[in-house]
């Protein structure tokens, strides 16, 4: 009987988080008057061939080829984000160093200036280095804990992990990296997980620092390709086709997080407090 | 002297140190070089081409005549003195209905996360032209209960209103941050609170509330830094309108840099922001007694 | 000790800050010949641009093998920021489709891109009007050449005015007197916005040019309107709102939200009857509505028939870098997708009607030039038109006029002290560009 409320307010919940997406995809069968002028999502009839465009993309390439491009960039990113917000997090968490209160200011600091004020100057820098139009300026700067936000959410769930845990490792003779990777890393793993899923999507729809790092069509990630097509100072386009493009562009983030969802609650369900 | 570090025995007191060198050098190589040209420009009349001028805080001076800046300055503060705990709440509640251990449950948490992953699509964008316009579905409801209409994109605080209820909309990784720590809690701790007499809620306040200080900590200083930085939201939605009532310090920033050229002014307002949420977080730091739990 | 090392990090930041702009830079000479190379070439747009665009390389790279041209292209978005910081670091490409103000955003001093009276022999600049040459200058250096000329005009939806019997207005007093009948219905005869696409000063300002004879911002940055000239404009406007020709600012946010005028359902369902438009931009207006529904009007004028005071500018223009190794093999490309008529039937008017003779006659001959924008072009051309001047298009400058028309609307302030807001702004604000 309670179950029954719950799953009913869940449901009408639900719809309401997910009515955007359900119109987008009746939206691209739509021509563009029609888009705009009804919010219900079934469209009129339905022509499959604008997905067909969409695939093909204006230029020499398909999506497929951009989706390829997008996961070569976020595979390392996100691989090497996951391992610098480890180590990075571990150590604030875990030791007392020298000047370990100015560091952590510092990394604090990082994380309050907003990202466009450093884009220009890091442009001049990876020009200057001779790697623009390349995936080095998307992916390298993960490899140095440059997400502030993940290592800090990282430093939070440490220290939700008893350091008895890692006292009673250390008795039984392990050193500090035995006792990241086995005792505390396994604990973590949701977090992990989540840290791994937000790189994704955030990669995913990051459009500013690709669109100025890289100039060739044919290294664009999705996210370029997504808003090629739509110029709102020239003479109009197809609307249905670039919501169609975005409805292909959706599918990952959705299937990846559908996938990584249960791995948010899984995991060792002791975690740190019942033991 | 040498000074004393907590360190467990028999760990070295540089052993954290080469933990956070990922830090250390990212920093050295990636953010001090454009955070200190970022500084310096500010002390500039740099536009992108000219050689710059040095003009000493010049800029910082004419912030506090430029009425644009003050209010813009309001703006980001009131947005984030609204949203910020409303998010924090909201964010809960699913989380603590998403926890829940019934059939199905998967399915409900990537629905409730799709908003974040639509984020600045284009459909969030018609889709709000389509429930906040006048004849939009909210006022059809506001109708049907015997109230007066309001004009949400043309009325001041209306227009503030739907931008918040945007972000709020898509609060999935708040959400996922505190399902993370949800699980952390064992079922043991609530059984033994109900043999005791305690009820649901005084067991969420007893028990759940203190074990989750972290985790809200963290939403709150993630989120403070998000709304102060906001530049998105009202970007898509109102344009920074109805006179200028949603226009944010992010917007100033971007507007003057790419749009008016003027990068001596928007890095200057970029620091300005930097200490104003430096200003913040360390007072909640100072607020929840946490300033020396952090090292 | 470490103060000092600091300091001088610091000024050493800074000074190749500033030094890395790539104007210090060698400019390569043209050599007189044609080596073989790669070019990059960048635009923004639609699909129909890419397309277009995409097919004419394919021509040019058919018939010179020698010269490669690699196309860099996107959507709008974002596009100015990615420029930015490409000429900031002299990494842009060797050619470039620009907009009318980073002319002088971008070259203040003429010294921003290259000088392509230079390249005078390659590009042949017989095919354009001298009129239409001079837009491309900056400091009397040519630095770009204009791809098309355009102007904004009135379209009215056929539909609407022949159910209520109404015509389309000749002067600025049928227009306000339109009010009246439309309003009866609930309709409104025209719209203008105050946003990005700033419509409604546009409006007002053509107005009291066509009044009074002077330029709203002379070609060289001067304001040329007075205060009382400003307030002239903004009263115009505040009556256009009073007789219901076009909604207020609040009734259009209301029932739109910040949906572009071709986006909104009251224009696509025909209760706005009118807008203001580009030439070369109003297909997504027709788009939006039946076939054949949307008509281009007459530019309205005063009681006596005159009609001055309407302006033109270049809707695009196409520059070489300044950095460009390959100045003459550059200029070769330029031509060839400027004048050439093969090409020019490929393009099309992707990039709206080419200012270029044998462009347009080579579009003529195969039938490509009708509809819309035809017609606002030939509409234009018999008037007296003003040139729209670069400072007028800034970014800075736009935020003034809508700034100042939201207020207004919002009876926020009197037009008397918006007009000397605004005239105390702008002046300080060329002032301080220009310097």
């Amino acid at each position: 009987m309670k179950k029954t409320a719950v799953y009913i307010l869940l449901t009408l919940c639900g719809l309401v988080m997910i009515y955007p997406l359900l119109w987008l995809v009746g939206a691209s069968f739509k021509s563009n008057d029609e888009i705009f002028s009804t919010v219900w999502f079934i469209p009129k009839s339905l022509d499959f061939s604008v997905y067909k465009r969409a695939w093909q993309t204006v230029t020499d390439y398909t999506m497929g080829h951009y989706f390829f491009n997008t996961f070569a960039i976020i595979i390392p990113k996100t691989f090497f984000a996951v391992i610098s917000t480890v180590l990075t997090a571990y150590g604030f968490a875990r030791f007392d160093f020298p000047l370990k209160r100015l560091f952590y200011a510092l990394f604090m600091g990082t994380m309050f200036m907003p990202a466009i004020v450093t884009i220009m100057p890091m442009y001049l820098m990876w020009s200057r280095l001779g790697v623009l139009d390349t995936y080095i300026p998307l992916t390298i700067p993960a490899l140095f804990a440059a997400e502030g936000s993940f290592v800090f959410m990282m430093i939070q769930f440490f220290k939700g992990v008893p350091k008895e845990f890692d006292e009673a490792a250390r008795i039984d003779g392990c050193n500090s990296m035995q006792i990241l990777v086995h005792i505390l890393v396994p604990c973590l793993r949701p977090v992990i997980v989540s840290v791994c899923v937000f790189s994704f999507l955030w990669t995913m729809n990051d459009f500013l620092t690709p669109l100025i790092m890289i100039s060739s069509v044919e290294k664009y990630p999705l996210s370029l390709i997504l808003r090629l097509s739509a110029d709102s100072t020239g003479n109009g386009y197809e609307q249905c086709k670039i919501l169609a493009m975005s409805v292909i562009g959706l599918i990952p983030s959705i299937a990846v997080f559908g996938l990584a969802q249960k791995k948010f609650l899984s995991g060792i369900t002791a975690g740190g407090l019942s033991g | 002297m040498k000074k004393k570090y907590r360190n467990p025995i028999g760990v070295k007191n540089y052993t954290g140190l080469l933990l956070i060198m990922p830090f250390i050098a990212g920093f050295m190589l990636f953010t001090a070089y454009p955070f200190i040209s970022s500084f310096l420009l500010g002390l500039t009349d740099y536009n992108g081409i000219r050689t710059a001028d040095f003009i000493g805080f010049d800029n910082y001076r004419r912030m506090f005549t430029d009425s644009g800046f003050l209010n813009a300055a309001g703006v980001t503060l009131k947005y984030t003195a609204i949203l910020v705990p409303l998010k924090l709440i909201f964010s809960l509640i699913i989380a603590l209905v998403l926890n829940m251990q019934i059939k199905g449950m998967g399915v409900y948490r990537t629905v409730f996360y799709i908003p974040s992953i639509l984020g600045s699509n284009l459909a969030v964008v018609i889709m709000w032209q389509f429930l906040f316009t006048s004849d939009g579905l909210a006022n059809q409801l506001l109708d049907m209960v015997g109230l007066a209409p309001v004009s949400w994109y043309g009325d001041t605080s209306a227009a503030m209103g739907i931008i918040i209820l945007l972000r709020l909309w898509e609060f999935g990784s708040t959400m996922i941050i505190f399902l993370n720590a949800l699980r952390d809690i064992p079922r043991e701790y609530y059984e033994a609170a109900k043999v005791d007499g305690c009820g649901k809620i005084r067991g969420f306040f007893a028990i759940t509330l203190p074990l989750l200080k972290n985790v809200i900590f963290l939403n709150l200083v993630l989120q403070v830094i998000a709304a102060m930085q906001e530049f998105n939201a009202p970007y898509m939605i109102t344009g920074g309108g109805p006179l200028k009532s949603t226009y944010t310090l992010g917007m100033l920033i971007y507007d003057e840099m790419f749009s008016y050229h003027d990068m001596g002014y928007a890095n200057a307002v970029s620091w300005v922001m930097f200490v104003l949420i430096a200003l913040i977080v360390g007072i909640m730091t100072k607020l929840t007694g946490r300033g020396r739990a952090d090292l | 000790m470490k103060k000092l090392i600091l300091i001088t990090a610091a000024l050493g930041c800074l000074s190749s800050l500033s030094s890395c702009n790539g104007r210090k830079s060698q400019v390569t000479a043209p050599d007189g010949k044609l080596d073989k190379c790669t070019l990059r070439f960048s635009w923004w747009g639609g699909d129909d641009r890419h397309e277009a665009t995409l097919e004419a390389i394919e021509l040019w790279n058919e018939q010179h093998p020698d010269i490669t041209i690699v196309p860099e292209y996107g959507g709008w978005d974002g596009w100015t920021e990615k420029v930015t910081a490409q000429l900031s670091g002299g990494t842009e490409p060797d050619i470039m489709q620009i907009n009318y103000d980073w002319l002088i955003s971008f070259s203040p001093d003429g010294k921003g891109f290259y000088d392509l009276s230079q390249l005078s022999d390659r590009i042949d600049l017989t095919q354009f009007d001298n009129e239409v040459l001079q837009f491309g200058k900056v400091d009397g250096i040519l630095n770009g050449i204009t791809v098309s000329v355009s102007g904004r005009g009135l379209f009215y939806n056929s539909d609407t005015y022949k159910r209520l019997g109404a015509e389309y207005p000749e002067t600025w007093t049928e227009l306000t007197a339109l009010g009246e009948k439309f309003s009866a219905e609930g309709l409104y005869p025209l719209d203008l916005d105050a946003q990005s696409g700033g419509t409604a000063w546009y409006l007002a300002l053509v107005y009291v040019q066509q009044q009074t004879g002077r330029q709203f911002i002379t070609l060289d940055g001067q304001l040329g309107f007075t205060e009382a000239d400003i307030k002239t404009a903004l009263d115009f406007y505040k009556t256009l709102e009073d007789k219901q020709v076009i909604r207020t600012v609040d009734i259009r946010t209301d029932e739109d939200g910040t949906a572009a005028l071709y986006q909104s359902p009251e224009f696509i369902s025909g209760r706005i009857g009118g807008v203001l438009e580009w030439g070369s931009s109003v297909g997504k207006y027709e788009m939006s509505l039946s076939e054949g529904v949307l008509e281009a009007g007459p530019m309205l004028s005063d009681e006596n028939g005159n009609n001055s005071g309407w302006m033109i500018k270049p809707s695009l223009l196409y520059t070489i870098s300044a950095n460009t190794q390959y100045p003459d093999e550059a200029a070769e490309f330029l031509d060839f997708i400027l004048n050439d008529g093969e090409a020019a039937k490929v393009l099309g008017t992707s990039r709206g009607i080419p200012a270029s003779h044998s462009a347009e006659k080579s579009l003529e001959e195969n039938g490509l030039l009708t509809g819309l924008a035809k017609e606002n072009d030939e509409l234009l051309e018999e008037l007296d038109t003003v040139t729209i001047s670069p400072y007028m298009e800034l970014a800075q400058m736009k935020t003034f006029y809508n700034n100042a028309i939201e207020q207004v609307s919002f009876n926020a302030v009197s037009t008397e002290e918006a007009a000397r807001e605004m005239y105390v702004s702008i002046n300080e604000y060329l002032e301080r560009i220009k310097k």
